[in-house]
């Protein structure tokens, strides 16, 4: 982080609520008489007590009192929202000029932050359960134990478009068993438990991952395909690292035509060098050939035995590259997911997966980070009782406060020492500290985010969080994760409160690796890259996909999205930067020379290519397995760039019109097609906001390739707005966003707000988001001033008391 | 896959243990651990829902001719050599998954939403999701006072996804059929290795002792929560206490599970593998979710299995039977030929799927018969013609002996409208589970076991 970081004069006063500056009206404010002419000019026709238009009645709100009737503050959130970005009335209706919706805007969002500032209310989030990605970063650091999330635990629900909103996350039954499992196996592995039993687990190379060239910057140069792994090794002791071939579809295994030499590595040291292929006997190649025992059974001795210490290591293997060629010279190949790959057993040879099984004969290792992390004393072996006790009760003290994120009484302590002891007296020492930390585990105050109301605080009243409570919340924020010692230390201090301290702390935790969490978490469901995964294009229709685009997009994605807010970028950039991080694979599928290898690195790209949109990764999960979808762009743009989702489609929506529909003698295009849909009255109120969003993205296919024309017909790309506004293409389209820059902006906030809380914004925080956004844009959007700005906010900083 | 290392001894489950059995802690007013007398020395019933995710072709499902015998239609066909122990009701209508006025989208999350609870799904995005206790669930609070688990929840898709499911409604009404309560929707899981630890614990191995002597030693761990919910509750809100009173349910659950294996320790089981994780083609994963269905039924561990063989609006492609297409988009093929002829060899795959179920049902002894003949499984969707979010004319196949209860080989139509929740009733009656109306009822099917 630069020292532009510290941003002075982010418009928000600490616990007194946001001080009600709203730059982004010049016009006077209007007059309550006029704002509510106004709304009986143009408004109450159908949002009256009688017809209630969506559920909306303007009718008798009290104009001279804006924010000072509670009953009346979210309606007329409502209205400064929908006047502020124009959206109502409805085109074709009559509508105010243009200095009397900047006016009304501007006079309601000035008495609504007024009102706001001086009885603030900062919501009432109920206690949080952690994520699954939490949980495992919680393990990583109060254990230094990197566990598989995903194997411990089950999927969490997301609602608002995020998983860590607090009232969705809910405990079942079946989450519990799982809490107990995990908290059995991690206690186990975080001790070295000499009773963990032996087990199975396979890394598997995706099939339809092409294996050319240096596979990750974890392999060796002059590598070509293979696969490194972290592996987590519970104990001292030998483990048996087994390699598996790929085979072609009629099980022969591939390449095996000539030598080749597999590298095995442990933490990047040679532990093994292998050569197969090129010495055996081959079946002859017609199209029914049976492979032969050789060539399905070539792989079977790569395998080595071998003493391992507990930890959690790199693991790779690859193949020399003998072909000498110059990395990136390509040879024509077919598509791996074509068939005609897949029955190629002369295909280069290419690893399927590494297996590792073990511990046998295992040991518990005398020194691991983890142990070191849990062992702030050992008692010595001739130790009395009492000092065991003392040393047990000082392990799960310190955890405790770890784990719990606050400082810890002895009535926190008590119940895990009688843990301790149950364990002791059934196995000594470690099997107590070890059923302790189980208890640990299991705690809701560790599986919970509990923030209490202080003493005294009298129901539904406003408060600002205690100093401990905050620091959760800047590191789940932040870092999806518990404080630090740093961190947590500051807060016990009583520091946190004081703005520099605060600020510096905001700064250090995003300058600090953890904060990739930030990245993967909030971009990677806020843009919907977290979808890539699951994104299945269909090989006929995109025979050119495969697992190689897809990490290279997802990467693509995630390092330019680092770059923007590491370099502390403004905001907009998202839309108009002007260089990616591009691979040969991906350069090659953008049509962009020059760039060879593996590697990503930084490359200017012109107006088509620049910001997200021209990101295959955006292109690709909106659009359909084998088509684009304008629609489904359109849609993500509108959510997720203006935060205005159109109204959802009516039920019974009659389908697409058939290809074959029409009088012009041919099959109807994409375009066409939706055009016709959109004859329909009921689909059209809708799809003309949508669709021609997307239209403008058609020159991507459905995978974020460039192209001029689909099935023959050229792309047209040209798209008009129901208001009249004209725009073409991928930069016509950015053009369009960026004019409406304060509404790209508060969404940007908004989205980082609901995410930075846990839970959905609401009306009444929206003095907040105004405050947030409008002191960012006086610093650009920078992301700093953007995150600086939440931490700070009302919402952030206090919560509203329980009522019974 | 299983490994069957032996077979279980022919036997009847639970004559003679005579014990009192606690109720599933469905209600945390109750004290625990109260109970009800279980009647000893009855058959064993049990039920399972098999879910197909965004309807189906309807025109290839429902056969012509009404009455018996059964005609195996194309979707059918895997489970032809099956139809006498498959009984199809046609007409049945999930009403209150059609959008009120002013609702608009969401007719995939209502259709979950509605399916197994009769009642519309409140629409929202928020912590005020809404529906109503599921029909296994109402079965679950009889059945499971039985079994270590009071039912199953399983699916082939994992609930993970980025971004909204349908417009304005959250993703756990899509992702789910099964409710608890009115407010508590339940995960289904998905992981075959986790279902497995579920099922048989950490040890690697169904040995019941193993798992019991694993789990006495919780015992402690959840005294110690317990009590620490209680002093939390004292600091909390309502609304807080709503989560942690999840949490105490839950922990129940745990203790009640010890609480019946300690009386169920002679036990045999078949041995299975420890399935790795979620295999990568659909089909073996669809083959191994089912087959640890049996061996949940087969060990007796729950009566009542919920599973879902994608969640609504699931956009998975079946590219290894040559359909490349998204589920979801597919079934709005507004008539293309093509994409019809691909929804076809979806819904016969799905059913296919199915048909190894009930194979494997019916080649595994129960009692003095096979476990198809104890089951009752209710194969079907909440949708019928996904093209136009259809509500009405569901599909719906009664698959199994039920007990005795159900006489199959037949395809009965019920009157235009009527409430799917009426056939749910039905089946509850001929599961012992006796409740007067749920969800939107408004009768009972008589001709079921006709």
């Amino acid at each position: 982080m630069t020292a532009r970081w510290i941003v002075a004069g982010v418009g928000i006063t600490l616990l007194v609520g946001v001080s009600g500056q709203v730059n982004h009206a010049q016009t006077p404010p209007a007059t309550s008489a006029a704002s509510r002419a106004l709304l009986d000019q143009y408004c109450v026709a159908c949002h009256n007590d009688r017809t209630r238009q969506a559920g909306l009645s303007l009718q008798t709100l009290d104009a001279e009192h804006v924010g000072q009737v509670a009953d009346e503050v979210e309606a007329w959130e409502k209205v400064a929202r929908k006047l502020r970005a124009r959206a109502m009335p409805p085109p074709g209706r009559p509508r105010p000029d243009d200095a009397a919706y900047a006016a009304m805007a501007a006079s309601l969002e000035t008495a609504l932050d007024a009102a706001a500032a001086a009885a603030p209310n900062p919501g009432q989030p109920p206690i949080h359960r952690l994520n699954r990605v939490e949980y495992r970063n919680a393990i990583r650091d109060l254990l230094a134990l990197e566990v598989d999330e995903r194997e411990l635990l089950p999927p969490d629900e997301s609602g608002y478009g995020f998983d860590n909103i607090a009232d969705i996350l809910a405990v079942s039954p079946v989450l519990l068993d799982r809490y107990m499992v995990a908290a059995e196996k991690i206690s186990q592995l975080a001790l070295g438990d000499p009773s963990i039993r032996p087990a199975v687990e396979k890394h598997t190379v995706p099939y339809t991952l092409w294996q050319d060239g240096r596979m990750s910057e974890q392999l060796p140069f002059g590598s070509r395909g293979g696969l490194a792994v972290r592996h987590h090794f519970p104990l001292d002791g030998e483990y048996v690292i087994k390699l598996a071939l790929q085979r072609a579809y009629g099980n022969h295994i591939r390449g095996l035509g000539e030598a080749n030499d597999i590298e095995l590595r442990l933490d990047r040291e040679r532990i093994q060098q292998f050569t197969v292929g090129g010495d055996g006997e081959r079946a002859p190649w017609d199209a029914v050939s049976r492979p032969t025992f050789y060539e399905q059974t070539a792989d079977e001795g790569l395998e080595v035995r071998l003493e391992v210490n507990a930890g959690t290591r790199l693991i790779s293997a690859t193949f020399l590259d003998r072909g000498a060629v110059v990395e990136g010279v390509l040879e024509p190949r077919p598509a791996v997911s074509s068939l005609a790959y897949s029955r190629d057993r002369n295909a280069a040879m290419a690893l399927e997966s590494i297996t590792i099984s073990g511990p046998f004969n295992p040991r518990t290792p005398d020194k691991t980070p983890s142990r070191d992390r849990v062992f702030v004393c050992y008692p010595a072996a001739a130790a009395s009782e009492a000092d065991t006790e003392a040393c047990a009760g000082e392990i799960l003290s310190s955890l405790a406060r770890r784990a719990f994120r606050r400082p810890v009484a002895q009535t926190d302590v008590e119940p895990l020492l009688s843990l301790f002891r149950e364990g002791r007296d059934e196995g000594g020492f470690e099997t107590g500290i070890q059923f302790a930390l189980r208890g640990v585990l299991i705690d809701p105050e560790f599986l919970f985010r509990v923030e209490r109301d202080p003493a005294g605080v009298a129901p539904g009243a406003a408060f600002a969080l205690s100093d401990v409570e905050l620091a959760s919340r800047l590191s789940f924020f932040l870092w999806s994760t518990i404080p630090d010692d740093e961190l947590l230390e500051v807060a016990e201090r009583g520091d946190l409160r004081d703005r520099t301290t605060l600020e510096a702390q905001v700064s250090r935790m995003l300058a600090d690796p953890r904060s990739d969490a930030l990245i993967e978490n909030f971009f990677g469901q806020w843009l919907l890259l977290r979808n890539m995964s699951a994104a299945s294009p269909d090989p006929d229709a995109f025979l050119d996909f495969d697992e190689n685009l897809r990490e290279a997009m997802t990467r693509e994605t995630a390092l330019f999205v680092e770059s923007q807010v590491r370099d502390d970028r403004s905001a907009l950039d998202l839309l108009r930067a002007d260089y990616t991080y591009l691979n040969q694979r991906l350069a090659r599928h953008y049509g962009i020379p020059h760039v060879y290898g593996n590697h990503f690195r930084r490359v200017p790209v012109d107006g088509a290519r620049g910001g997200l949109l021209g990101q295959g990764s955006i292109l690709t999960v909106t659009s359909y397995p084998n088509r684009t979808s304008p629609t489904k762009r359109g849609l993500w743009v509108l959510e997720n760039l203006l935060g205005a989702p159109p109204p959802p489609p009516p039920p019974d929506v009659p389908g697409l019109p058939d290809a074959d529909h029409g009088d012009t003698g041919r099959s109807l295009s994409m375009r066409e097609r939706m055009e016709v849909h959109r004859t329909s009255p009921v689909c059209a109120s809708c799809h003309v906001l949508m669709d021609p969003l997307g239209f403008s993205l058609e020159n991507f296919d459905g995978i974020g390739a460039w192209r001029t024309d689909e099935d023959g017909a050229p792309i047209n790309a040209s798209s008009t707005l129901p208001d009249g506004t004209s725009f073409e293409g991928p930069s016509g389209l950015r053009d369009l966003l960026l004019g409406q820059e304060e509404r790209f902006a508060e969404t940007v906030t908004e989205k980082l707000l609901t995410y930075a809380l846990g839970r959905g914004v609401e009306y009444y925080d929206g003095p907040a988001v105004r405050a947030i956004t409008s002191g960012a844009a006086a610093n650009d959007y920078r992301w700093s001033s953007l995150i600086v700005g939440i931490v700070e906010s009302t919402p952030f900083q206090m919560r509203r008391s329980r009522e019974p | 896959m299983i490994v069957t290392r032996k077979h279980l001894p022919r036997r009847t489950f639970l004559r003679g243990l005579g014990v009192t059995l606690a109720l599933p802690m469905l209600d945390s007013m109750v004290p625990a651990f109260g109970g009800a007398q279980v009647r000893a020395a009855e058959a064993v019933r049990r039920l399972g829902v098999v879910y197909v995710p965004n309807g189906m072709f309807m025109p290839n499902w429902t056969p012509e001719v009404e009455g018996g015998p059964l005609e195996v239609t194309q979707t059918l066909q895997p489970l032809a050599q099956f139809k006498d122990q498959m009984l199809m009701v046609s007409g049945l209508c999930s009403e209150e998954g059609i959008a009120r006025p002013g609702e608009g989208a969401g007719d995939h999350a209502r259709a979950a939403g509605a399916f197994l609870t009769g009642v519309h799904p409140k629409k929202t995005e928020g912590h005020d999701i809404r529906a109503g206790v599921s029909m296994d669930q109402i079965a679950a609070r009889v059945l499971g006072q039985e079994t270590q688990l009071a039912s199953l929840e399983l699916s082939l898709e994992s609930s993970e996804r980025a971004g909204s499911c349908d417009p304005g409604y959250s993703c756990a009404y899509a992702n789910t059929l099964c409710w608890s309560s009115a407010t508590t929707p339940l995960p289904m899981a998905s992981d075959p290795r986790a279902v497995f630890e579920r099922l048989f614990g950490t040890s690697g191995t169904t040995d019941p002792a193993a798992w019991l002597k694993a789990r006495q030693h919780d015992r402690s761990l959840l005294d110690m929560v317990t009590a620490k919910v209680a002093r939390l509750s004292g600091e909390l809100g309502p609304r807080d206490r709503v989560k942690l009173n999840e949490y105490l349910e839950a922990v129940r659950d745990v203790e009640r599970r010890i609480q019946m294996a300690e009386r169920q320790t002679t036990r045999e089981l078949p041995a299975m593998d420890q399935p790795v994780g979620v295999p990568e083609k659909f089909e073996e994963h669809a083959k191994l979710m089912f087959d640890l269905q049996v061996l949940a039924y087969q060990a007796d561990l729950t009566r009542v299995i919920t599973f879902m063989m994608g969640h609504e609006t699931s956009n998975r492609a079946y590219p290894d039977i040559g359909v490349p297409d998204a589920h979801h988009a597919l079934s709005h093929h507004g008539g293309d030929k093509i994409l019809i002829e691909r929804l076809k060899k979806v819904d016969s795959h799905l059913t296919a799927m199915f048909a190894h179920y009930v194979d494997r049902l019916a080649s595994t002894p129960d009692g003095n018969g096979t476990l198809l003949d104890s089951v009752m499984i209710l194969y079907g969707s909440g949708l019928s013609d996904g093209n136009r979010h259809d509500h009405h004319d569901l599909p719906a196949l009664l698959v199994g002996g039920g007990a005795g209860q159900l006489a199959g080989g037949r395809h009965m139509r019920v009157a235009k409208d009527t409430p799917n929740t009426n056939l749910f009733l039905t089946m509850l009656d001929k599961l012992g589970v006796a409740i007067e109306t749920m969800g939107d009822s408004n009768g009972r099917l008589d001709t079921l076991s006709v």
